[in-house]
């Protein structure tokens, strides 16, 4: 009896050894995981008594986990941190935010925040053209990855996986002489979208093809770790997203949110971003290293209610340029 | 029920019924949720929707084709290996047997990632020997014929070991009286050894075909990017574009793979019947064959076969988590640890993922142990048709793809449970659930198996001494299957560490696993740091398979997959 006595004992403890989320707050972002780590741990550093669990995957899959969580009855997440303006303007829509107003607005291009408080932008992430240093024709615009020397080399994110290849795809869609032509002849010169952001930093960087379209800071970053890499900002200009910040409606640790959201936008955490190798959104911020003069970088404008009603069409349509992925 | 307990072998009214309950709960309960999803989309005509996508009949022709192709590779190597190793005098066979079965314990995305850093352009350990391919080049195993050459790495150990069991009951004198009428080693193995072991062959087959339509992690890290989509990863992909029809979608896709692996089952029992050679004689083939002159060139091909499928990946993962940044060629200089340190010391995913992964492996191990010693005495004990229904019921969720039974989970457990109004769907508890019934089947067999081997006798001794249920339990019966338990332990503990397919649909915030981490940390483009945490979880199986050698001789035979 007694064996069976301290069998039991040792199932019931090793059951307790599974953590029952004992997180303050959660935080679903799409940020690479090393800094959504760092800005965890700034956050956390800034207020030591908050515990922080996070859940990183690009914007749509963190979207459907959202979702099937909404639809199950228990949504996990208290706040958001991913790619693009439209995606929370559609939560913001469908009631599913909470309104703050962060007084670190103050120090933020009206622009770059909803009026209400619904969110805010953190930082700027530009999308635009890297390549391996090892190949003959250096790019300078959107049209070099159509040439015949870029046949079969070129790979791009794919909007079912990321955010900002959504919004980029629908800016450059947007611009008269790019358009979803530009797309066709992409694809028609044997480039291939698939997978985020992530997968075409290492196809490029590795070689296994030598042009992506790629948001700027990871490039950059692997550039100055001795990646064989380059990125340019295209003459016709460069998409852009910003990364915005949001608290949901449901969220059970309002208070702690609030921080978060105050956290980032503050100079502290932009400075946390800045370090990361992001511009940061707030205003007077320096630039990371390795990117050129901020007015000499010119964002392609996107207007988010117009992108957000087109968003199943334009999904439909480049899943009918690039197949099912 | 009455006349079913026998009078010689009292056991407490409450167990048969305890033991129907738990399988009630984690076979037929989830089963028949999905079942029920399915026929409601097929009612609503949204199955027609599914079945008309172009995408599903895709995924269902790359599913079949590259199970089959893995599995004519799987065969080719396991039969191979099972041969050499049981029948010939090769030397090594202890640790020939050891490495053989590594890489089916080690997690699929695992050696997926560690083949994708040995070939193609971006491979570290290439660039470091300066024979990687050209820039622009193709990464070779990005295709239907990478991920059948994966599947076979990954389950020839399955066809090794069911044909090995055959193997060592083959009967030795049939072999010595050819030998002593004058038949070549080529004609005794053709007409002796080959038709008695094709009942082996054939059961490898089968399960080797099953996991291969089930395998997530191979077809997810080298099809996706391919856009080659199996069944699972088209499952997964669903999930990841969620709308409010993606519940009924996946019953219907799960069910299509359900099939499938169904219909390789029968076709194996199909092919089985009529086969059974009941063989006399002494058994135990050992060495049948002298290899002599030929040893030196089996020795090197095994030898070669293991490089390539073991040491040659494992070495590219190494390489991959030392580089510094991708395309830098790994030299003395460039070297670095900073992702062993990122992984270590300031990932917060890791040591949650490790944490989560140890308890729920342990959980659901030491949970399932208890269950199924009192299972496997029921069942041994009484010997009729609803033990034999039970049994099976076991079985099912083991042999049906994890994804399968991860889409039944959030069927059962999506909405918060009735009464209780607690919701499971996004906790670890629903992961822990899917566990208890995925493994069931790997937890019972070791038990059973030494249930079989335990004399009625010393039980029935105790109880006409008037020795209580619990009292024969602890100090009789406890004792004896020890051994096995403590296999059935380390087995389950080793698959459920290793687990993906079933939390990569279940996981939440807090709640990965190592197998979700290693495939997010390498989907979001750090290959570096999932390379970084699979060398660390190929070294701690190493250390567990190496704690079941070290258990070995107090077994019951055949209780430890690699061994005799």
């Amino acid at each position: 009896m007694k064996t069976i006595v301290s069998a039991a004992a040792f199932v019931a403890a090793s059951l307790f050894a599974i953590p029952a989320s004992a997180a303050n707050l959660v935080l679903y972002t799409s940020q690479p995981n090393e800094d959504a780590q760092a800005t965890v741990d700034g956050f956390m550093a800034a207020n030591p008594d908050i515990k922080v669990d996070w859940v990183r995957d690009g914007t749509p899959k963190i979207m459907a986990k959202l979702q099937a969580e909404i639809q199950a009855g228990n949504p996990v997440a208290d706040v958001l941190l991913i790619a693009d303006v439209v995606t929370l303007e559609r939560l913001k829509e469908d009631g599913k935010l909470l309104a703050y107003k962060s007084p670190e607005a103050a120090e933020y291009d009206a622009a770059l925040y909803d009026a209400d408080g619904y969110y805010y932008s953190t930082k700027l992430i530009t999308t635009g053209i890297m390549y391996n240093t090892s190949v003959a024709m250096k790019p300078a615009s959107w049209k070099d990855l159509t040439k015949p020397e870029a046949k079969g080399l070129v790979t791009m994110p794919s909007p079912l996986a990321s955010g900002a290849a959504l919004i980029h795809a629908q800016t450059l869609a947007a611009v008269s002489g790019l358009g979803w032509d530009f797309y066709k002849s992409l694809a028609e010169n044997g480039a291939i979208a698939a997978g985020g952001n992530g997968a075409v930093l290492k196809s490029v960087a590795s070689g296994e093809k030598a042009y992506g379209m790629v948001v700027d800071y990871l490039p950059i970053r692997e550039k100055a770790k001795g990646a064989p890499v380059e990125f340019v900002f295209p003459s016709e200009g460069v998409s852009a997203v910003t990364e915005p910040v949001g608290i949901l409606a449901s969220t059970k640790n309002a208070d702690a949110a609030r921080k978060f959201v105050d956290y980032v936008l503050s100079e502290k955490g932009q400075e946390g971003f800045l370090k990361l190798g992001y511009i940061p959104a707030r205003n007077g911020m320096k630039l990371p290293e390795g990117f050129p003069a901020r007015d000499t970088i010119k964002v392609l404008p996107i207007k988010a209610a117009e992108a957000l009603k087109n968003t199943d069409q334009d999904l439909k349509t480049f899943s009918g340029i690039y197949g099912s992925n | 029920m009455q006349g079913y307990i026998k009078t010689g072998n009292s056991q407490p009214a409450w167990l048969f019924p305890f033991v129907v309950i738990i399988v009630l709960i984690l076979s037929v309960l989830p089963l028949a949720r999905l079942a029920m999803v399915g026929m409601t989309a097929f009612a609503d005509g949204g199955v027609m929707t599914v079945l008309s996508e172009a995408s599903l009949w895709s995924a269902t022709y790359y599913t079949v084709i590259t199970a089959i192709l893995g599995t004519v590779i799987s065969l080719v190597l396991g039969c191979l290996f099972a041969f050499l190793l049981t029948l010939t005098d090769i030397r090594a066979k202890g640790p020939l047997g050891f490495f053989f079965v590594l890489p089916m314990m080690i997690p699929p995305q695992v050696t997926a990632l560690a083949w994708v850093q040995m070939s193609g352009p971006s491979s570290p350990l290439l660039k470091a020997l300066h024979i990687a391919p050209p820039l622009g080049s193709p990464q070779p195993l990005y295709s239907v014929g990478g991920i059948a050459l994966l599947y076979g790495v990954q389950h020839a150990p399955l066809v090794h070991l069911a044909l090995r069991a055959g193997l060592m009951t083959l009967p030795r004198d049939g072999v010595e009286a050819a030998r002593l009428s004058g038949a070549s080693s080529l004609r005794v193995f053709r007409d002796i050894i080959l038709p008695l072991s094709l009942p082996g062959i054939i059961a490898g087959a089968a399960i080797s075909f099953v996991s291969c339509t089930g395998n997530f992690g191979i077809p997810a890290i080298l099809g996706i990017p391919a856009s080659i989509f199996t069944l699972p990863t088209l499952i997964f992909t669903k999930f990841s574009a969620f709308t409010s029809r993606t519940f009924g979608d996946v019953a219907v896709l799960s069910a299509i793979i359900a099939v499938i692996s169904v219909v390789g089952l029968m076709i194996q029992d199909r092919a089985l019947r009529g086969r059974d050679y009941r063989v006399i004689g002494l058994s135990g083939a050992s060495a049948a064959f002298e290899l002599g002159a030929w040893r030196l060139v089996f020795t090197s091909l095994v030898w070669a076969i293991l490089f390539f499928m073991l040491a040659a990946p494992f070495f590219a993962l190494v390489a991959g988590a030392l580089v510094p940044a991708y395309g830098v060629p790994l030299t003395f200089k460039t070297m670095s640890l900073h992702a062993f340190e990122e992984i270590l010391f300031r990932q917060a995913v890791t040591r949650s993922a490790f944490i989560n992964s140890l308890s729920l492996a342990s959980a659901t191990a030491l949970c399932l142990l208890v269950v199924t010693v009192l299972a496997a005495y029921t069942l041994t004990r009484r010997k009729d048709a609803a033990s034999r229904i039970i049994s099976s019921l076991i079985e099912i969720p083991y042999s049906l793809p994890g994804i399968v039974m991860a889409v039944c989970f959030i069927l059962v457990f999506a909405a918060p449970i009735p009464i209780l109004h607690v919701s499971l769907y996004g906790t670890i508890w629903i992961i822990l659930i899917a566990y208890f019934s995925s493994f069931f089947a790997v937890s019972l067999k070791p038990v059973v198996s030494a249930f079989h081997q335990l004399d009625p006798a010393l039980e029935e001794a105790a109880r006409l001494s008037g020795a209580g249920f619990f009292r024969r339990l602890a100090d009789i019966i406890v004792p004896l299957i020890a051994p096995a338990a403590g296999a059935s332990v380390i087995l389950v503990f080793l698959i459920a560490c290793n687990e993906l397919t079933i939390s990569a649909l279940l996981w939440s915030a807090g709640t990965q696993t190592l197998g979700v981490a290693i495939y997010n940390l390498d989907d979001s483009g750090s290959s570096d740091l999932a390379s970084a945490l699979s060398v660390l979880v190929v070294l701690m199986v190493v250390v567990l398979m190496l704690l079941l050698e070290l258990l070995a001789k107090r077994l019951p035979k055949g209780v430890i997959p690699w061994r005799g």
